[in-house]
């Protein structure tokens, strides 16, 4: 496919092979930290700067010329700009915010988290009018990542409690949500979920009248609803994501005036799922409010011809107990309350030892017992030496002497040349794992139920007249051994002559009744 | 995912006593649940999944049991009841629960007879457990009361708990625990699962051979798959047929293009295909597409028309599915044969590539052929000759390591195709000629899957696998697109902590500074494909943001009064995750000293450009 048609996808969907102009990108400063970058084009001077956009880390500036059409992953050197003019340019312009331009954009919004530069660059001569080709600086680098919900959720704006890939992986997991899937999702919050399950449900943009995977989101605050509704349009994510502002206690969870978002699947960040969960029912649940005053039949949001799955997510006990209770009065089956406890873990090199470099994270103790011998039978030594001049037995002395001084001398030799030339600072020491500093030991409950669908009389005569009774042949599943045992001698029988198939048959027949009888 | 139990899928059928038994529901047959009882599978096939069916007594001149859908109402009545017990407890119980407040987490624990909804018996906790609590009906009673059978095993629960004598001085755990040991016991109930990614790798973990999937659980899945970044990959592209006749040799092979390629991930998988059918279910090729079920029952009459046309449709498969063997081969040749085929599209050439280009995984193997085993449960054999219709046909692409990495010791890659003129085949036995067909079918695809793979560019690496990881990455890091994710799973923390080593901070420093003489003086290109030295078994730079992870959840028991977490959950392998971006470093040599020379806190002059480095830096300048 041509990249033009390619252009109005996602790149959480489709990155393509190279970044774009116009698009997100994420630098990833160092390990943890990443920083979320709208892409720009510029023509001329911008903001201030000869490069045009650029994007000030503690590792050098970045002008956005140097990161456009580049591969993903790509290590980028920091530039040399003239950061220093600039500032004193700046404080001419009081009405400016601090790091932000005139489109406010999303680049800006993060550069609070970042410490600008201030300490002036290696001046530069004059200001052409154009667009400064960029020079590479020593300052240091960073690499552009494409985005995925996973980077998104470790540096997205904070407006809510974040759902986490921990959970979020899980629930989408559970959900069952696939490619194709509609998912009802109330709460969109600071958005981690509706970008990782717009991941999961895609399959295509819909066109005209097509239904195709797509995210039913829901969120009551009004300026979250804001932020997000640009973050989705920035993000290429408007004809997955279907964002509507509402109160879905009360205004239930139809799209477009009334119409059925023929849910499978649904997940609830709301402080109190019981009040959202009878306007997920199949039918009409008993005193519902307000919905039939216009006289319109009760239309369910879920799809009539799919199981719905949900998932509920509540940091209380009290609010899982509630919710449960009210999934099971209205008809929910295979409830299950889970909670995910994700540890990360880093892998260091555990270096103890007497002779191992004074360096930062060295244990400078005795690595085991015979270290620590030597090293006591060292200092004794040392001390002996030092109270001899005390002494006037000589005899007794020399005959130490030479004991100690073997010693010192065969250990402290091999010491020395390990401490000073220690060739593979990789290498040292016992490859440990450990946990992180602080985890999180709870974020929320999962609660995960299923409502089957709707099965009513007519569907069962109907069912029963497609497959009629009575024309059983033969029995699946638990039998006992004797009869088993007849059966495969009677296929043994049937297959006659060809004897690969034979074996080969026996083994699969074989391997099917184990599984059935399992 | 259909809704209904369709024919000939499997299903997991769970039985009170916590079993799934896993069944391939045939039409026409009856399924025996053991103890349990049989129905015939003709009662489930066309209903939707997750009902609670119980086996109801057989009627008069019928020699099987028909099905009663069990409301939710009553798989709950002992747990409403419960809720609302409290309030209707006798006045002395509650005198009991406001004086001491320690005996209110004790509920009451009450049996209701489901029809009724009289209560049969509550416990009493003033009493204590009476150490002489005996159960009255005899052994022979109580076989008596099974073989009769009659509601559904109810009878006999409520039976038994009358006739034990101390039933009303059980306490309400004791009373519920006896219940549910006996409800599990006589119940004949159970309900049709799904059998989708998530419960089967859950029934082969909990019930099934747990190292086969090498104790995957669902978390681990669930995170593989998104750091993997694993989604559907773009729509289906197909190169054009050749339409090379049978005169033309290799030159005559569509090249791969690889402007096309994208929306690919490489998978090694060593849980028989359980991976590989995650992975696909997140890209939506794991489950054979049926026509909308919009209408009233048309998932049913679709699921009819299925297995009516079943043996007639596999012969006359879409056309881009590949016909690979040799009775297939004869049928192809008669094909040409029938103008009458109301499906009369110009069949493909020997050379057409049955593969999309889009959206595909593609399994490197350690073995001459993959294990792919688990498919199965999907409708999928890798081995069979002659497929019906199916997704992975054209999304699944499978190579050797031999293939991916020595294609020119591999013989099918490197022998040339035969070729033959039409005379010469029209004089050759039909068996002859079919294997001609198939050996030059086979050639095409077996060239288009490696030179794809080696083109590289994937869009993902994911792998569980028993292999070392280091040299897996070592063969494969180079074939990853930059910014490209890896997702390793692992069931121990070894391994990963041996691959995460590859890329620490120390070994990065050495790389960038300069320090490794092996690496002087070599291209950007050249150490992309670092093939490893004692010291650096991989090129450092080559990933950004290693990390190890491990998820863990835990279980909980929601019942009025009674919510606390699981007692016992499964052990053993605990199962790791590594994850990483492909990194596409700088050429050349990359500094990093000038700017922080002014602050004193900070080490000034850093050699090395490694982001350890700057991590450190940043430390430093965050303490300052």
């Amino acid at each position: 496919m041509a990249p033009t048609t390619r252009q109005g996808i996602s790149p959480f969907l489709e990155p393509g092979p190279r970044t774009k102009a116009n698009s997100l990108a994420i630098l990833q400063l160092s390990r943890d930290n990443f920083l979320p970058v709208h892409l720009q084009h510029a023509t001329g001077e911008h903001d201030g700067y000869a490069e045009g956009v650029v994007v000030n880390t503690r590792f050098g500036s970045f002008p956005h010329s140097t990161m456009i059409g580049v591969p993903w992953g790509s290590q980028i050197r920091a530039s040399k700009v003239d950061t220093g003019s600039r500032g004193r340019k700046r404080k001419r312009l009081p009405g400016d915010d601090a790091g932000r331009d005139e489109n406010g954009n999303e680049v800006e919004a993060d550069v609070a988290e970042l410490e600008i530069e201030t300490e002036s660059a290696e001046p530069t001569t004059d200001t052409p009018s154009g667009p400064k080709q960029a020079i590479a600086a020593s300052s240091g680098f960073v690499h552009v990542l494409p985005p995925t919900p996973e980077i998104w959720t470790t540096s997205l704006p904070h407006r809510t409690q974040v759902v986490y890939t921990p959970d979020y992986s899980y629930i989408l997991h559970r959900i069952r949500a696939r490619p194709g899937a509609v998912i009802i999702e109330a709460g969109a919050g600071s958005g981690s979920f509706s970008h990782a399950s717009a991941r999961a449900v895609y399959n295509g943009y819909p066109k005209e009248g097509e239904r195709k995977g797509k995210v039913i989101s829901f969120e009551y605050h009004e300026e979250r609803y804001k932020k997000m509704k640009q973050e989705l349009s920035q993000h290429g994510l408007e004809g997955i994501v279907h964002l509507t502002h509402r109160d879905v206690y009360k205004g239930g969870f139809l799209i477009n005036d009334g119409e059925s978002p023929e849910a499978e699947a649904v997940f609830l960040d709301l402080p109190a799922p019981w009040d959202a969960l009878p306007a997920l029912s199949r039918r009409r649940p008993e005193g519902a409010e307000g919905a039939d005053e216009s006289g319109k039949p009760w239309v369910s949001p879920l799809n009539s011809k799919k199981n719905a799955y949900i998932c509920t997510f509540s940091p209380c006990i009290e609010q899982v107990t509630k919710t449960v209770s009210a999934m099971r009065r209205l008809g929910w089956v295979d409830i299950d309350m889970v909670e995910i406890a994700n540890r990360k873990l880093h892998t260091a090199r555990d270096r103890v030892g007497l002779n191992m470099p004074q360096d930062r994270g060295v244990n400078n103790s005795a690595r085991d017992v015979e270290e620590a011998i030597s090293k006591l039978a060292e200092i004794e030594e040392k001390f002996r030496q030092h109270a001899r001049p005390s002494r006037s037995a000589a005899n007794t002395s020399s005959k130490n002497g030479d004991d100690g001084k073997a010693t010192s001398n065969g250990k402290g030799a091999s010491r020395e040349e390990e401490t000073f030339t220690s060739s593979r600072p990789w290498a040292d020491g016992r490859l440990i794992v450990r946990g992180e500093p602080e985890i999180k030991t709870h974020t929320s409950y999962l609660v995960f139920a299923i409502l089957p669908r709707e099965w009513s009389e007519e569907d069962e005569a109907a069912a029963l007249a497609k497959y009629p009774l009575g024309q059983e042949q033969a029995v699946v599943g638990d039998m006992d051994k004797a009869s088993r045992k007849k059966l495969r001698q009677e296929l043994l029988k049937k297959q006659g002559d060809k004897k690969q198939k034979k074996k080969e048959k026996a083994e699969k027949l074989d391997e099917k009744m184990d599984e059935t009888s399992g | 995912m259909a809704s209904v139990v369709r024919p000939n899928t499997w299903v997991a059928l769970k039985l009170p006593s916590g079993i799934s038994r896993v069944i391939q529901i045939a039409p026409n047959t009856t399924i025996s649940l053991g103890k349990y009882g049989s129905f015939p599978a003709n009662l489930i096939i066309g209903r939707p999944y997750h009902l609670t069916f119980e086996l109801q007594d057989k009627l008069e001149g019928e020699d099987f049991s028909r099905l009663r859908i069990v409301p939710t109402t009553e798989l709950y009545a002992e747990i409403f009841a419960d809720e609302v017990s409290p309030g209707c407890s006798t006045p002395t119980a509650g005198a009991n629960e406001a004086a001491i407040p320690t005996t209110a987490d004790a509920e009451d624990y009450t049996l209701i007879d489901a029809e009724t909804g009289n209560v049969v018996a509550r416990s009493n906790l003033a009493t204590a457990i009476d150490e002489t609590a005996r159960q009255t009906l005899t052994q022979d009673e109580i076989e008596e009361l099974k073989r009769d059978g009659t509601n559904a095993g109810k009878d006999v629960i409520a039976k038994l708990l009358l006739s034990h004598t101390a039933l009303d001085q059980k306490t309400s755990f004791s009373l519920a625990k006896y219940k549910l040991m006996k409800t599990k016991k006589y119940i004949r109930r159970f309900q049709v699962l799904p059998m989708d990614v998530a419960n089967f790798a859950n029934w082969q973990l909990e019930e099934r051979d747990s190292s086969r999937i090498l104790d995957m659980r669902a978390e681990m899945i669930g995170l593989v798959g998104c750091w993997g970044n694993a989604h559907y990959g773009g729509e289906d592209v197909f190169l054009e047929d050749p339409r090379a006749s049978t005169e033309q040799g290799q030159e005559a092979c569509a090249a791969v293009q690889e402007d096309l390629l994208r929306g690919r991930w490489l998978v090694v998988d060593d849980t028989c295909g359980m991976l590989v059918a995650a992975l696909a279910e997140r890209m939506g090729v794991l489950n054979p597409e049926y026509p909308d079920s919009d209408a009233e029952d048309s998932a049913l009459s679709a699921a009819a028309a299925e297995t009516a046309t079943e043996e007639s449709n596999t012969a006359d498969a879409q056309p881009q599915q590949q016909q690979p063997d040799t009775e297939m081969a004869d049928a192809q040749e008669d094909d040409g044969l029938h103008p009458t085929n109301p499906h009369n599209k110009p069949r493909p050439s020997d050379f057409a590539i049955p593969y999309s280009q889009t959206n595909t995984i593609t399994v490197v193997h350690a073995a001459s052929q993959p294990n792919l085993s688990f498919l199965n449960y999907w409708g999928f054999d890798h081995t069979a000759p002659n497929h019906p219709p199916h997704p992975l046909l054209s999304h699944l692409l499978t190579l050797s390591w031999l293939q991916l990495l020595q294609p020119s010791l591999d013989t099918s890659y490197s022998t040339p195709p035969l070729v033959a003129t039409q005379q010469e085949l029209a004089g050759w036995k039909p068996s002859r000629r079919g294997n001609f067909h198939r050996k030059r079918r086979r050639f095409a695809r077996t060239r288009h899957v490696v030179d794809a793979a080696r083109a590289g560019n994937f869009s993902g690496l994911i792998c569980a696998s028993t292999m070392d990881p280091i040299s897996i990455l070592k063969h494969a890091l180079h074939l990853l697109a930059g910014g490209a994710p890896i997702a390793i799973y692992s069931p121990t923390v070894e391994p990963l902590a041996a691959l995460a080593d590859c890329f620490s901070v120390p070994r990065r420093t050495a790389w960038t500074s300069g320090q490794v003489a092996e690496i002087v003086g070599k291209s950007g290109e050249e150490l992309e494909r670092w093939a490893g030295s004692e010291d650096f078994p991989l090129n450092p730079t080559l990933l950004l943001g290693v990390s190890i992870q491990t998820s863990r959840a835990r279980r909980w028991q929601v019942l009025p009064g009674r919510t606390h977490p699981l007692m016992m959950e499964r052990g053993g392998a605990e199962g790791y995750v590594f994850t990483a971006w492909r990194a596409k470093p700088a050429e050349g040599r990359v500094e990093a000293k000038g700017k922080f020379k002014r602050r004193k806190t900070e080490p000034g002059a850093v050699a090395g450009a490694a982001e350890g480095d700057a991590e450190e830096v940043k430390a430093a300048a965050e303490e300052a």
